[in-house]
């Protein structure tokens, strides 16, 4: 669904990533591990075209979409869900909500996307009215998921959805990424060092010094002693 | 002594409304964008410089409603067109903001010097908007007056209807508190960026439109506008509607005491002190947030 070939990406002065290839087939979970500041946030910003510079080729579903900016991304079917720097901060959690089906394809369906986003976090539909600076991190991660999958993409580029949670909100975010998955959507997540992980990745990556350094399914990355004892914690 | 008390009131109410629409308009261009507009005043004598051609320049006939209506999609376009063509290229470099304002301050001395060309030094004026007056006792409230305070006040309402409850306007405050968050979620910035400029030119044409037929058309009058619309903007809170909305009243009010008292002469000297004691005591102005 998702191919990456030979992407260099630079931030500034910095050659970030290096030679980078991957693959994401439909309805599958790719994690990208890897320590902090070795290019995996870069690698989703590449591909959702937020990266300043970047070089190789990059397609989804055959056509390419390389450099491509994110505000025409969002109609091809693919999305950046970030952690929650990315909601609008003084609008109530419906306005962001709306806003996420701002894109063509989205619009049409935004009431039957509103429905299912509300079902799946009640939460959220109860809070409706309240404005999304106000949310806890939990919620407000909540709020960036379900303003994504407003988008109506069928991928999904996740950001480290864990990132500053407390354990049992983290459980719950996964959940709701599997929920997701279950529902048909592709998933590229970048994440850390979280044990949980491995349950829910059909493929694993790691991402060390903006190059690929492990690529494999989730047998493959359980019976390597250097991944586990690095990245999975065990 | 009453009756001139509110006669004073009645001008500050008017002109107030008047630097309402214009304070919005540069307050929604810097909350939206962070560009500061240095040719912000150049356009009120567009405005002003476009009526005359219009009515007395070529006679046209059928009043202000046709200027109304020829003036405001050629300033939403003149808006739109300076915004593409010299403030969205600078947004890719470093320091842009400050090259920003050399670039719009150049423009203002080009279209000043080109007025001054065009029309000459002189000030020109306006046939009025329309005559006559309510009398009420030994109160007297021209019809002008009216008009201008409900066309401004309109216009602002009309703005903050647009703003809350239309798509475009949800997608115009999503880019102002977020640009990379409207980008993600399909919003072209770049085309917000220039419509808002576009509609700031056509808030502040509008009120040299409104000020001009009142008072007079000169080639450098924009330059008494810009500096009065920007310490309204900033005393309001930089990017705060409705802190530019009190701000413009208050200030407006201020106006029209301190020329009835001191003279015409004193306004800009009391504008400025109030300006420097409100920020000493509220850096980020009536309304405005840090950052």
């Amino acid at each position: 669904m998702l191919t990456v070939t030979n992407l260099d990406a630079y931030y500034g002065q910095f050659h970030v990533l290096k030679n980078v290839s991957i693959d994401v087939r439909e309805g599958e979970v790719a994690v990208m591990l890897g320590p902090n500041g070795h290019g995996k946030s870069t690698l989703l910003k590449a591909i959702c075209g937020l990266a300043e510079r970047v070089a190789g080729t990059i397609k989804y579903e055959g056509r390419e979409i390389t450099g491509m900016p994110a505000e025409k991304l969002v109609n091809q079917g693919v999305i950046y869900i970030a952690e929650n720097r990315e909601l609008f901060p003084h609008m109530t959690v419906l306005e962001n909500l709306k806003l996420g089906a701002y894109s063509k394809n989205a619009r049409q369906h935004e009431k039957r996307n509103l429905e299912k986003v509300f079902r799946l976090f009640p939460r959220l539909a109860e809070r409706r009215r309240q404005l999304a600076s106000t949310m806890s991190g939990g919620e407000a991660r909540m709020l960036a998921i379900a303003r994504g999958l407003m988008s109506n993409a069928d991928f999904l580029c996740v950001d480290e959805p864990s990132l500053g949670l407390q354990p049992n909100l983290r459980i719950e975010v996964f959940n709701i990424i599997q929920e997701v998955n279950r529902q048909g959507k592709t998933i590229l997540l970048v994440e850390q060092n979280i044990p949980q992980i491995t349950e829910m990745a059909d493929k694993l990556y790691v991402l060390e010094e903006g190059r690929i350094t492990f690529q494999g399914d989730r047998s493959e990355a359980l019976s390597n002693d250097h991944l586990k004892e690095i990245f999975l914690g065990m | 002594m009453l009756i001139e008390l509110i006669d004073v009131f009645i001008s500050g109410l008017t002109n107030g409304s008047v630097y309402a629409l214009m304070a919005v308009g540069l307050t929604l261009v810097y909350g939206v964008s962070k560009a500061f507009n240095f040719a912000y005043g150049s356009f009120f004598s567009m405005g002003g410089y476009l009526a005359w051609l219009l009515l007395v320049g070529l006679g046209l006939m059928g009043g202000y409603v046709i200027i109304f209506i020829i003036a405001i999609p050629v300033l939403l376009a003149v808006g739109y067109g300076v915004e593409r063509a010299i403030v969205a290229p600078l947004r890719k470099r470093s320091d842009w903001e400050v090259k920003v304002m050399m670039i719009t301050l150049g423009l203002a001395l080009l279209l000043d010097n080109a007025y001054q060309v065009g029309f000459g030094a002189r000030m020109k004026s306006l046939p009025t908007m329309v005559e006559g007056a309510m009398i009420m006792g030994d109160v007297v409230l021209s019809y002008q007056d009216m008009v201008i305070f409900v066309l401004s006040i309109g216009g602002i309402v009309c703005f903050r209807w647009i703003l809350n409850n239309t798509r475009i306007g949800m997608a115009v405050r999503a880019v102002a508190q977020n640009p990379a968050g409207a980008q993600i979620v399909g919003i072209p910035k770049d085309v917000i960026f220039g419509a808002t400029f576009a509609i700031s030119t056509v808030m502040v044409g509008v009120g040299g439109i409104l000020l001009s037929q009142k008072y007079f058309v000169s080639p450098t009058g924009g330059w008494d506008i810009l500096v009065k619309s920007w310490v309204i903007t900033a005393f309001g809170g930089m990017g705060s509607i409705r802190g530019s909305l009190y701000a413009a009243f208050i200030l407006g009010m201020l106006e029209a005491f301190v020329g009835w008292i001191f003279g015409m002469t004193w306004v800009l000297f009391a504008m400025f002190g109030v300006l420097l004691i409100i920020l000493a005591v509220r850096p980020q102005g009536l309304l405005g947030k840090w950052g």
